[in-house]
């Protein structure tokens, strides 16, 4: 029976969400070809512990390798240790997370076993001489069914695809060591800088909450900054009108000559959205717009709308949001 | 009085000043070719009217006059001049010998009328310079000195031929009292001369009249005063005014194989350009009517004119050839040692004396072009290192990246999708060139819409408008529809002139292909390109701009107007710079608001028509940042909210962005209005 | 210093798109195209990396048929030496198959750097440079933010979900570029003229195995006309309800 390999992501000691995303995808299809789930997982001394947590969602077996050298990523070793558990077991699958260092393991994986990859693949399904996988192309356009072939089919799954499903696996553990030395690799990751985690960058955050000249003076940012923090995971944003006036800087600037960004989630409060705006957030995946004239051009691109004064809408929005997000963590 | 002494100091005079005069002309022939021998009516229209006739000098009230009168003074007294002149080497020369009596004394009586004239002028003009000190007859490294010299030269000669006419007087001349009417006063006042002391006083007065002739006229290479020599042969060659096109860029071949496309330095200008940069009088009009100056940004147009001289003084000496006796440095400036001429070639226009913010802040408004009284084109300067910045050194503000990129691959200047384009269109019932040729139809007219027209939603408005007249008025128009593609203006004047060629092109090869001949366009921009530019590569059109066009319908009654009265608005108009400085449409717009709101009344901003303020948008600054000083676009809204307007009306979809921006920046309720909007607001029910 | 980059020559990415008939494909009439967005952060670094090492020149190879040469134009009218087009009909959607066909015509180079976008902005992959890589056994940094060489030694930035990772690596490297290096400098006319004169070679493509094919393309479900959904506060609860059913992003 074959089984199923996956990756499991860990930083800082810690499995990342993305991990355990990885091994429900994994379970789903051990569960459909009959085999075991087994997580490769690597870190520093002490990551052992964190078996437990993926034997609740499935794992069967997890291959752990305790390193120093591995308190870092460690890109040929930890490819190396994969692709070494790969070729001395019999799997129909690996699975990576698409995450940033995803992208970076699952194809130099792949590479290294000589088989194709299907990369950030929102969702696939495993038959019998192939898999099938969809994987959104041309700046999220267009969606792309491809067919994969030979085995292991390798595949990394786009983080949030998965969520994560409790569903308990037998849980064995196997410690080996690194067959090859992880500082020993040509690619040295010399440091891990994790940034101030209050302020996210606009073309990393996933919900963008944007200031325009409606607010009519700089202290009413105040405003756009607690709808972002009631976020939880928004970067705040502004339109030229804005950072003309120097409310905001320069580098918080959404549009033609800005930033072009494309959130899953852009609100765009007291912004008229003219052309040169526009440019810059279109392809948002969803817009929300608050504005009291109803004839704002920034209602033709906005999903949701809601015509009022920012003053009365943004503080009730904002004391909304942190509500859903208590009631559903 | 000794003949052959005054020959000899005029044969020096004239051998010095002979040499300069050729040096001045080695060095404009570093500068590349130039045709100017075309049109020549427009030329001597303008040296009548702009030259000899001072129209330009005179828009200063003050200033005007005063110049008008030294100039006009000037003129009438070279008469004088020369029979002082020969009469210095030919004993006994002179006009009594020459002229009958009357003819003579009419003579004397011009000749001295005008020195007095020009006495008083010169003393106003002295006052201001030293007293008041306008501000425009500072900056940019200009000072009086020079100026106070040449009006105490000018006082001189004035006094000089005076005295020397008393002096004369007092000897017994023997001229009527009315034919002498300031120097028989002085005669008089210097009664008490003893003949031999008046003898003196005649010859040291008639010398010294001579030799400051001879010296004014030494000194004028030497000074900004060599306008005296070169401005009306540089009105002469001039293309900025007169009837017929002015404005369009000069024309660029880019297949040649130049290192340089543009100008980076003065040889890379024409020589035109550096007569330019002789004719300066350094009055600083074009300065104090420059919307960029105006409000803080570093852009002098004098100052880009003030630099070419100095770069081609700096360097033409090193230029002119080592062994020519031209080659000579210019007296005054160091003699260069090897490093210092290797130095001073190193050196260029662009960067060592006028630097790209100074390019960059141009709104190619024209203003200061339309203003200089030797016609001088700053512009073309300006135009021509933007080209050398963006052809050869991709040195441009980042921020106009993405409109070049846009236009080269959308065709328009923004990120607008080409399938975007007719949208407005929907529901109009307004047939494409293409459908009416499939139809085997041609339409009365093309009607351009432009890329704002068709993608910006406020001007859209003014699209939906305008067609709203056109088919009230029965006309047979068509669009082009999604064939319509930038014709590459904004490239043009950003210095891309590759990306405009290649644009131009192409929209000359659609409209040729669907035959167009008659285009009428709602864009003061598309109208000058497509009009005045078009024609440089290969494309002629009849284009009229859509406030001539419907004030045309309104005045021929094709257009069905409502019957009430309408609110009696006030309305202030905005001149757009690319209608009316470039094509001189200043009426059409006003006529047709009177004419579809015949109780409107019109008021105007203290700076309108040719001398409006520019709005802010042109030379691409649409597409830059305004990082200095205050609004351009602000400045202006203020003005128009000053004249107390309802309403403010634009012929142009950037002069309506700007202002409705710098209103809203400014708290104002005061809408603005395209005049298609306000004809249309007065159509009869059912259009 | 001898720099390789691999350009993909891609759709204009600002259009609505529509799918050919066959289903397998965007419907390419009227599209516009041009050099893949990273890859033009690719050619740019590289090009500065010679220009501030002084000497040096950069290459670049595309694979496809012959219109591809346009997109190798427009690298040579930045200032890149030379040109090689790999020909074949078709780019397969196999990155296996593609790097292949890279790693036989970069192995024999010599070169110090070889560079690619992080991904090809059409699929999205992001995995032909590893392939390319393992070829040729050269150590490969990927989605660098910040690239500095010195010495014939490397350090670069990687973004990492939250912060960065700072790498160290030694020449020949291969090394993908993400953005915020460089902005591709605006060819100028000189640029572009001379560009016609630099070589252009084109050799047949010899594509590796293709194991990963597109069965369908298509387009998402259309984003549904967007609503006022109502006026004021009192429209804010059916808003957060919207964001957290509706469109899940709350």
């Amino acid at each position: 029976m074959p089984n199923v390999l996956v990756f499991a992501e860990a930083r800082g000691g810690e499995l990342r969400k993305v991990a355990l995303e990885a091994v429900t995808a994994a379970r789903r299809v051990a569960d459909q070809v009959g085999g075991d789930v087994h997580v490769v997982l690597v870190g520093a001394p002490g990551i052992a512990g964190r078996a437990s947590a993926l034997a609740e969602y499935g794992a069967d077996l997890v291959v752990v390798s305790e390193h120093p050298g591995f308190a870092n990523y460690a890109p040929e070793a930890t490819t190396a240790f994969v692709a070494e558990r790969v070729k001395g077991g019999d799997y129909r699958a690996v699975i990576f997370s698409a995450s940033q260092q995803g992208k970076d393991l699952a194809p130099r994986t792949a590479a290294r076993l000589q088989q194709a990859i299907a990369t950030d693949v929102t969702s696939f399904e495993v038959g019998a001489d192939a898999v099938t996988v969809t994987h959104p192309g041309y700046t999220g356009k267009v969606v792309q069914t491809l067919r994969l072939v030979g085995t292991p089919a390798i595949v990394s799954l786009r983080p949030g695809a998965v969520s994560p499903v409790a569903k308990a696996g037998a849980g064995r553990t196997e410690s080996v060591s690194p067959s090859m030395d992880p500082a020993a690799g040509r690619v040295v990751v010399t440091e891990t800088i994790l940034g101030d985690t209050k302020t996210l960058d606009l073309g990393e955050a996933p919900v963008i909450i944007s200031g325009g000249r409606g607010l009519k003076a700089a202290e009413h940012f105040k405003l756009v900054e607690d709808l972002a923090a009631a976020f939880g995971n928004a970067a705040v944003g502004a339109t030229r009108a804005v950072t003309d006036e120097g409310w905001r800087p320069h580098s918080d600037q959404i549009g033609q000559t800005g930033r072009l960004v494309s959130p899953d989630l852009y609100v765009a409060l007291g912004i008229s959205g003219a052309i040169q705006h526009l440019a810059g957030m279109r392809t948002s995946k969803c817009i929300v717009a608050i504005n009291k004239d109803k004839e704002a051009p920034i209602f033709k691109v906005a999903d949701y709308g809601i015509v009022g004064d920012v003053f009365d809408v943004v503080p009730a929005l904002t004391a909304a949001v942190q509500q859903a997000r208590q009631s559903s963590n | 009085m000794s003949h052959v002494a005054f020959a000899f100091v005029l044969t020096l005079a004239l051998a010095f000043f002979s040499y300069n005069a050729q040096r001045l002309v080695r060095y404009l022939r570093i500068g590349n070719g130039d045709v100017r021998l075309n049109d020549v009516p427009r030329r001597v229209w303008n040296l009548l009217v702009i030259g000899i006739a001072q129209t330009k000098i005179l828009r200063d009230p003050v200033a005007g006059p005063l110049h008008a009168m030294v100039f006009w003074g000037f003129l009438v007294l070279q008469v004088g001049a020369l029979e002082i002149l020969v009469g210095g080497v030919i004993p006994g020369f002179s006009y009594a010998a020459i002229l009958p009596a009357p003819l003579h004394w009419l003579f004397l009586i011009s000749q001295e009328l005008t020195a007095a004239a020009v006495l008083a002028a010169v003393a106003f003009l002295l006052h201001r310079r030293i007293v008041v000190r306008p501000k425009r007859l500072q900056g940019d490294g200009v000072h009086s000195g020079d100026a106070i010299f040449i009006l105490g030269l000018i006082a001189g000669l004035m006094v000089t031929l005076l005295v020397t006419a008393a002096a004369e007087r007092i000897l017994g001349s023997g001229y009527p009292l009315v034919a002498q009417p300031v120097s028989a006063p002085l005669a008089a006042a210097l009664g008490w001369l003893s003949p031999g002391a008046a003898h003196v006083v005649r010859e040291v007065s008639w010398w010294l009249h001579a030799l400051l002739i001879l010296t004014f006229l030494n000194y004028l290479p030497y000074s900004k005063h060599l306008h005296v020599i070169v401005s009306l042969p540089n009105t002469f060659l001039s293309s900025t005014s007169g009837p017929g096109t002015v404005g369009a860029m000069k024309p660029m071949d880019l297949e040649t194989e130049a290192e340089v496309f543009g100008a980076a330095d003065v040889t890379h200008l024409s020589w035109k350009n550096l007569l330019d940069g002789y004719t300066c009088t350094e009055c600083g009009r074009c300065t104090s009517v420059c919307p960029a100056n105006l409000t803080g940004k570093l852009l002098s147009p004098r100052k880009i004119v003030v630099n070419t001289r100095q770069r081609l003084m700096e360097v033409a000496p090193a230029l002119v050839g080592g062994d020519d006796v031209f080659g000579m440095p210019f007296i005054g400036a160091s003699t260069g040692t090897a490093e210092s001429t290797a130095a001073i070639l190193e050196h260029r226009l662009l960067d060592n004396f006028i630097t790209e913010e100074e390019l960059w802040a141009c709104t190619s408004c024209r203003a200061c072009v339309y203003e200089c009284p030797v016609s001088i084109d700053q512009l073309e300067i300006i135009n021509e290192l933007r080209r050398n910045l963006v052809l050869t050194e991709s040195r441009f503000p980042e921020e106009i990246l993405p409109a070049f990129e846009a236009m080269e691959r959308n065709g328009s200047p923004w990120a607008f999708q080409p399938a975007e384009r007719a949208k407005w269109a929907e529901g109009m019932d307004i047939p494409t060139m293409a459908e009416m040729q499939g139809r085997g139809e041609r339409p009365d007219i093309l009607f351009w819409v432009g890329c704002m027209g068709s993608f910006d939603d406020r001007a859209k408005k003014t699209t939906v408008a305008f067609s709203r007249i056109l088919k009230a008025a029965g006309v047979r128009f068509a669009i082009l529809g999604q064939e319509e593609s930038c014709n590459g203006d904004p490239a043009r004047r950003m210095g891309n002139e590759y990306l405009y060629q290649t644009l131009a092109t192409q929209a000359i090869e659609t409209l040729d292909r669907y035959e167009v001949a008659t285009i009428v366009t709602s864009c003061p921009h598309c109208f000058h390109q497509i009009g005045n530019e078009f024609p440089q590569l290969g494309g002629n059109y009849e284009v009229i701009h859509h406030s001539t066009y419907i004030e045309r319908l309104l005045a021929d009654a094709r257009v069905p107007l409502r019957t009430d009265e309408g609110e009696k608005l006030v309305m202030a108009y905005h001149d757009s710079c690319y209608l009316g400085r470039y094509n001189e449409v200043y009426d059409a717009p006003r006529q047709a608001l009177k004419r579809a709101l015949p109780v409107m009344t019109l008021v105007e901003a203290p700076r309108s028509r040719d001398k409006g303020l520019c709005c802010g948008a042109g030379g691409g600054r649409m597409w830059m940042e305004e990082r200095v000083g205050e609004r351009i676009n602000v400045e202006r809204k203020k003005e128009m909210l000053a004249t107390g307007a309802d309403v403010v009306a634009v012929a142009c979809p950037f002069c309506m962005t700007m202002l409705a921006d710098a209103g809203a920046k400014l708290g104002s309720t005061v809408p603005v209005y395209d005049i298609a909007e306000v004809v249309a607001d007065r159509l009869a029910d059912g259009h | 210093m001898k720099i390789a980059v691999c350009i993909k020559r891609v759709p204009e990415m600002d259009v609505t798109f529509k799918i050919a008939p066959t289903g397998k494909a965007v419907d390419e009439t009227g599209l516009k195209w041009d050099m893949s967005d990273f890859d033009g952060y690719a050619v740019e670094a590289a090009l500065q990396l010679t220009e501030k090492a002084g000497t040096g020149e950069v290459h670049v190879i595309s694979l496809g048929p012959d219109v591809v040469q346009e997109t190798l134009r427009k690298a040579l009218s930045m200032g890149v030496a030379k040109a090689v087009q790999l020909k074949c009909d078709t780019v397969p959607f196999d990155a296996y198959a593609i790097g292949t066909a890279l790693a036989a015509e970069l192995k024999d180079g010599g070169y110090d750097l070889i560079m690619f976008g992080k991904m090809s902005i059409d699929g999205a992959n992001g995995v032909t440079q590893f392939v390319v890589a393992e070829l040729l056994g050269l150590p490969l940094v990927h989605a660098c933010s910040k690239l500095e060489i010195a010495d014939g030694k490397g350090s670069a930035r990687r973004e990492i979900e939250g912060g960065g990772e700072l790498v160290s690596f030694a020449l020949p490297a291969i090394v993908s570029i993400d953005e915020g290096i460089a902005r591709p400098r605006y060819p100028s006319l000189k640029g572009i003229m001379a560009a016609k004169r630099k070589p252009l070679e084109v050799r047949p493509a010899q594509l590796g195995e293709v194991r990963l094919t597109v069965e369908t393309m298509e387009l998402p479900p259309p984003r549904a006309a967007g609503r006022i959904i109502g006026e004021g506060a009192a429209a804010v609860p059916e808003l957060v309800a919207l964001l957290q059913n509706e469109a899940k992003v709350l």
